[in-house]
């Protein structure tokens, strides 16, 4: 959060740490994205590697890994998590499988396989990874001061 | 003093807040944008090189005061390499049928950039491919400049390497003629294999070889599955076809017997047989009918059926003095049996 502020203000902000109003906010949303690559190992065998890159390329493996930390003293509750996938990325699952996912730019949410999408001929077709273009988490539990998760899932550069 | 910062924090929070409002919006429009994007066909070549991946993950939920708090994660950034892939293909259905000697002969290719950006290709023709029975000698290749996929000279334009180099954009293709002249020696049957090569120019080599800092958009250049060069292969065949045309006679006087008198009836048999190789295009067989004879009306035959005197629809016609039959394009290998009768006289 603090990333977030005009360095003035970050610092006016900690002296104000004490205000609850702004404590009340302080949950920290970060996004980290991988690119995987399967290395050759000595022995033969096949490894998977996660590296941060600066460029891809079509069809490269990408690894989405959104954290989030209540830094407050205060619980939050109702915590939804919302990543609309950039337009170059193919969805491709989460590491839970517990999330719900839009075809329709974020109108309508659900598990992939409940969700259609309208053909040129006016029919539906079951919705295909490559439709959709958001993906959300609801966290059930209220996130306790102090407390983190993370949330996982994979797409595939168009 | 903490009073006026408490306002102006404050103040700035709900600035904030409207910020991440008006985020929230712009994501969503964003989202119809891409909606709107895959009801196209996808790009078979994938993402344009330069194009940025950009991911913003968002949360909203609701503080312990019961106000609702929406927040933005930091942007990632990704850059998307080129890919420097292209593929060639003969267009020519088959063998081009030519024969010795013979000029501007033309091969018929398309060059597609299959990689994702915008690239410019060298091309070279390789006359000299071994393995086949000839070489035929390279006049120039030419670029299809119209893009109608027939070589028209004076219109489409002579290719010079390195100064107009096909530059395609992703998926793009364009047609590339390779013409040639076949020298005198090559004979019947005899085919030369001719190749044409594209080379990326920004490089080429094995898969995963990367130019840095020389793709499009300011990514790097990658090569891609195909080494960033691919050839085909287009042939030419020499077809020299033949016809050799075989008469028998035979007579039948009106006694039954097989003498030449008066009266007597003279079955002319005429046999075309195309050998060589190829097709002969519109064989026509003609023959005079004798002196001292008279035509049999309606008596021309092609393969045993009955064709009538009259320039028609039918292959046959009687035009007074000769007969003549127009058999059309015959394979090599293939034979067509013309009969008449006349009578003497």
């Amino acid at each position: 959060m603090i990333n977030y502020f005009p360095k003035a203000i970050a610092i006016m902000a900690l002296s104000c740490a004490v205000s609850p109003a702004f404590a009340s906010s302080a949950l920290e949303l970060s996004s980290d994205v991988y690119v995987e690559s399967i290395k050759t190992q000595a022995d033969g065998s096949s490894k998977a590697v996660l590296n941060k890159p600066t460029t891809v390329l079509p069809g490269d493996k990408l690894v989405f890994v959104v954290k989030y930390t209540n830094t407050s003293a205060a619980p939050a509750s109702n915590l939804l998590v919302t990543n609309p996938l950039p337009a170059p990325v193919i969805y491709n699952g989460s590491a839970d499988g517990k999330e719900e996912v839009s075809v329709d730019g974020g109108k309508n949410w659900g598990p992939l396989n409940t969700l259609f999408v309208e053909k040129t001929d006016g029919t539906n077709r079951p919705a295909l990874m490559s439709d959709v273009t958001h993906v959300r988490w609801t966290i059930k539990d209220t996130l306790a001061a102090g407390s983190s998760g993370k949330l996982i899932f994979r797409g595939i550069v168009r | 003093m903490k009073n006026y910062s408490e306002t102006n924090r404050s103040k700035w929070h709900s600035n904030f807040q409207k910020r991440w409002a008006s985020n929230g919006v712009r994501s969503l429009l964003i989202g119809s944008a891409v909606l709107a994007l895959s009801s196209v066909p996808a790009h078979a070549t994938g993402t344009v090189a330069g194009t940025d991946i950009e991911n913003t993950a968002q949360a909203t939920y609701t503080a312990p005061d019961g106000s609702i708090v929406e927040i933005p994660s930091n942007t990632v950034t990704i850059k998307v390499d080129e890919l420097l892939d292209v593929n060639v293909v003969s267009n020519d259905p088959g063998d081009i049928t030519t024969s010795p000697g013979a000029t501007d002969q033309i091969l018929t290719f398309q060059v597609t950039n299959t990689g994702n950006g915008q690239e410019s290709f060298r091309l070279t023709a390789d006359t000299a491919v071994g393995g086949d029975d000839f070489d035929p000698s390279l006049q120039q290749i030419v670029i299809d400049t119209d893009g109608n996929g027939v070589y028209d000279p004076g219109v489409d334009t002579i290719y010079v390497p390195g100064t107009n180099d096909p530059d395609l954009a992703p998926d793009e293709s364009v047609t590339v003629f390779v013409i040639t002249t076949i020298p005198d020696t090559p004979v019947d049957g005899e085919r030369a294999e001719v190749s044409l090569i594209a080379e990326a120019n920004t490089g080429t080599g094995a898969p995963g070889t990367s130019f840095d800092g020389e793709g499009q958009g300011g990514g790097d250049a990658v090569v891609g599955s195909t080494g960033a060069d691919d050839d085909d292969s287009g042939f030419l065949a020499i077809s020299q076809a033949e016809v050799t045309l075989v008469k028998t006679a035979t007579v039948v006087d009106p006694f039954g017997g097989d003498r030449a008198v008066p009266g007597s009836v003279i079955t002319y048999n005429l046999v075309a047989t195309i050998s060589g190789s190829g097709t002969l295009s519109n064989v026509v067989i003609s023959d005079p009918i004798p002196a001292s004879t008279t035509y049999v009306p309606s008596s021309i035959t092609l393969e045993t059926a009955a064709l009538t005197d009259a320039s028609d629809a039918d292959e046959g016609e009687f035009d007074g003095t000769a007969i003549s039959v127009e058999v059309g394009d015959v394979p090599a290998g293939e034979t067509r049996t013309v009969t008449f009768e006349v009578t003497i006289q």
